[in-house]
């Protein structure tokens, strides 16, 4: 009986549940984007590489630097070398890049050791990386990253070809992978040089960067208190500082952030969602008034209270949560149209927020549906006979 | 013991306040299984009021009500439900039936009250359809169907409980005098099959068809005689039988 009520007043049944749809669907997609912005930006942190320990030191006196940062590598591949995948100094700089009549500007040219790339996480494409004889001669030599490839060569093999890298002409002997989309300022827009180029190319001696990549997040605390003891006991704080960083920390702090804004945006949505239900609410009060006299009539003939409480119940369940069905339809559309539009990934809604937000459709139907039930119900036969 | 027995009932609105209304004043009445009374009065004599408290719709301000020899005030809102729906069936002026549902479901509404299986359900209210002579409607909608078989749709739905008791409140109210004459001989098809009816009217000339007429007049009974009923021939009429019913139990 409830769901010929509803199948008679299709156009006011579709406006009650499209305060619900609209809700469910806005929070899912909501919360999806932001996981989309999430995924994208974890990517941008793995792509970047995780697990490295950052160390950099600050105003300090010019050879000794050079003294420190060589007696931390020693140190380090000495004690931690089971611990630790790599370690490079990790200096960048920009500047022009020529190849006959093309150039680039938009690299970052990076000076690291023949570990840089490990550190880093590019893989070799063709060609060889840095070899620690590379960095002991100073060779004038180089890796391009895969867009740098592209477009200063195009379709030349750039092996073995030499280009002029703020000047200096360079001898290209590798290429990495795409790793970032191969496109202009992305971090395939890059060479590699050694760094015991860095008088020449940025005429110091210093070596201020330094990275550690360590073999796992487990090994993470105990590399980086490792490395913190180090520093403590061998710099000397009066002339320079110093600070050693958990690479993972800048993603948490990110995933921190995306955290809040989901919660943000999760609230708003969620305020759709109420606004929804208390649309159910007003639509089950003047339904319920008009059809007092209906009410009177069945309790005339015999209805328990509790039977027409139950079709009211069941008449507003039925709307929210078929309302809540449609919302999840479209909000997992939304999910998939905007995360292919925005990050050109898959995006589906959290499976658990996607219940989460059909039972709460689902309880406002109930709820809202269940005040002006008992309320009409609860007339006298003969009062509600007499609505009109 | 009598079917239904009040004693010095009264209904009164507004009790204590300047505009109080005394609807019924203290009424008593007995009426015995199987008569046919008709209650007749003016506008505002009280006689609805006294049919709502009859039909358990509402309830007295005081005096007692005793249904079949069972009180009936003090009784939960589940009792007065479950007496309203086995003990009697109400035809009112306006028919009431309920416009989202077919005929045949709202002459089995009551019986999915009782917890009639869907299966006896229709098969009744389509018995009941065709006592009434309109079996052939049973899926149209109330609003299709003309006054005269809208009530008797309501009819329908009165008898399909197989109630002993029958209230009809103005039933021919809102009826041109021929479909009126059928609905009336109806009732006393009804009433001759064992049905006690207590039917309610403003018009003398319908109470006349009645073997009792209780008269109410500003909320006291002035009158209850025994009557020789008139054979239905309303004046002018040339109206013939309505099909006899034939009572299923």
């Amino acid at each position: 009986m409830a769901l010929e009520s509803i199948r008679d007043k299709k156009i006011r049944s579709f406006l009650t549940m499209l305060g619900i749809i609209i809700g469910v669907s806005a929070v899912l997609i909501l919360v999806s984007v932001v996981q989309g912005y999430n995924a994208d930006l974890t990517a941008y942190y793995e792509k970047l590489g995780v697990n490295k320990v950052l160390v950099s030191m600050t105003g300090y006196d010019r050879t000794n630097t050079t003294d420190q940062s060589s007696a931390l590598m020693d140190w380090a591949e000495e004690t931690l070398a089971d611990r630790i995948i790599g370690l490079t100094p990790d200096l960048s700089t920009t500047g022009v890049l020529k190849y006959h009549a093309n150039t680039s500007d938009t690299a970052v040219i990076h000076l690291g050791n023949e570990q840089w790339s490990a550190c880093s996480n590019y893989t070799l494409d063709r060609g060889r990386d840095l070899t620690a004889a590379d960095i002991k001669g100073r060779s004038l030599v180089c890796v391009l990253g895969a867009h740098v490839a592209k477009a200063l060569f195009g379709y030349r093999d750039p092996l073995g070809e030499q280009l002029m890298v703020n000047g200096i002409p360079m001898t290209v002997v590798g290429i990495y992978y795409p790793k970032d989309g191969s496109a202009e300022a992305s971090m395939d827009d890059c060479v590699l040089v050694p760094y015991t180029l860095n008088r020449r190319m940025l005429g110091s001696d210093r070596i201020t960067d330094l990275s550690i990549k360590v073999q796992g997040s487990t090994q993470m605390a105990a590399v980086l208190a490792a490395v913190e003891d180090w520093m403590a006991e061998n710099f000397d704080t009066a002339t320079g500082d110093y600070t050693v960083e958990n690479g993972n920390d800048a993603m948490q702090a990110a995933e921190d952030e995306t955290a809040s804004i989901q919660v943000v945006l999760g609230g708003v949505a969620g305020i759709a969602l109420l606004v929804g239900g208390i649309g159910i609410m007003n639509i089950m009060l003047v339904t319920v008034t008009e059809r007092t006299r209906e009410i009177g009539i069945k309790k005339a003939i015999g209805a328990q209270r509790s039977v027409i409480i139950t079709q009211f119940l069941v008449e507003s369940t039925v709307l929210s949560g078929l309302g809540g069905l449609i919302g999840i339809a479209v909000g997992l559309a939304g999910s998939l149209l905007l995360g292919k539009l925005i990050y050109d990934m898959i995006l589906l809604p959290d499976p658990w927020m996607t219940a989460a937000a059909f039972l709460f459709s689902l309880g406002i139907g109930i709820g809202f549906g269940l005040y002006p039930a008992v309320k009409a119900s609860g007339l006298q036969p003969v009062d509600a006979l007499r609505a009109d | 013991m009598a079917l239904i027995e009040i004693k010095n009932l009264s209904k009164i609105y507004g009790e204590g306040q300047e505009n109080e209304v005394r609807a019924l004043d203290g009424v008593s009445l007995s009426i015995e299984r199987g008569e046919f009374v008709a209650v007749v009065g003016a506008s505002g004599s009280g006689k609805s009021t006294m049919m709502n408290i009859l039909g358990c719709l509402d309830v007295p301000t005081r005096g007692s009500y005793l249904l079949d020899g069972i009180p009936t005030h003090h009784r939960s809102e589940r009792e007065l439900a479950d007496i309203r729906g086995r003990k009697i069936g109400f035809i009112f002026q306006g028919y009431n039936l309920i416009p989202s549902l077919s005929v045949w479901k709202n002459v089995a509404l009551p019986l999915t009250y009782q917890g009639v299986g869907e299966r006896e359900r229709k098969a009744r209210a389509l018995e009941a359809l065709a006592a009434m002579g309109i079996a052939d409607r049973a899926d149209s909608r109330p609003m299709v169907l003309s006054g005269g078989q809208q009530q008797r749709v309501a009819v329908a739905r009165a008898i399909a409980t197989r109630s002993p008791i029958l209230m009809a409140d103005e039933p021919t109210g809102a009826l041109d005098s021929k479909t009126g004459g059928q609905v009336l001989q109806i009732l006393r098809d009804l009433n001759r099959a064992g049905t006690t009816v207590i039917l309610i009217t403003h018009d003398n000339g319908i109470a006349a068809k009645a073997a009792r007429v209780v008269r109410l007049s500003d909320g006291r009974i002035v009158e209850d005689q025994q009557n020789t009923p008139d054979e239905l021939c309303p004046v002018g009429d040339n109206f013939s039988r309505a099909p006899a019913v034939e009572r299923g139990d």
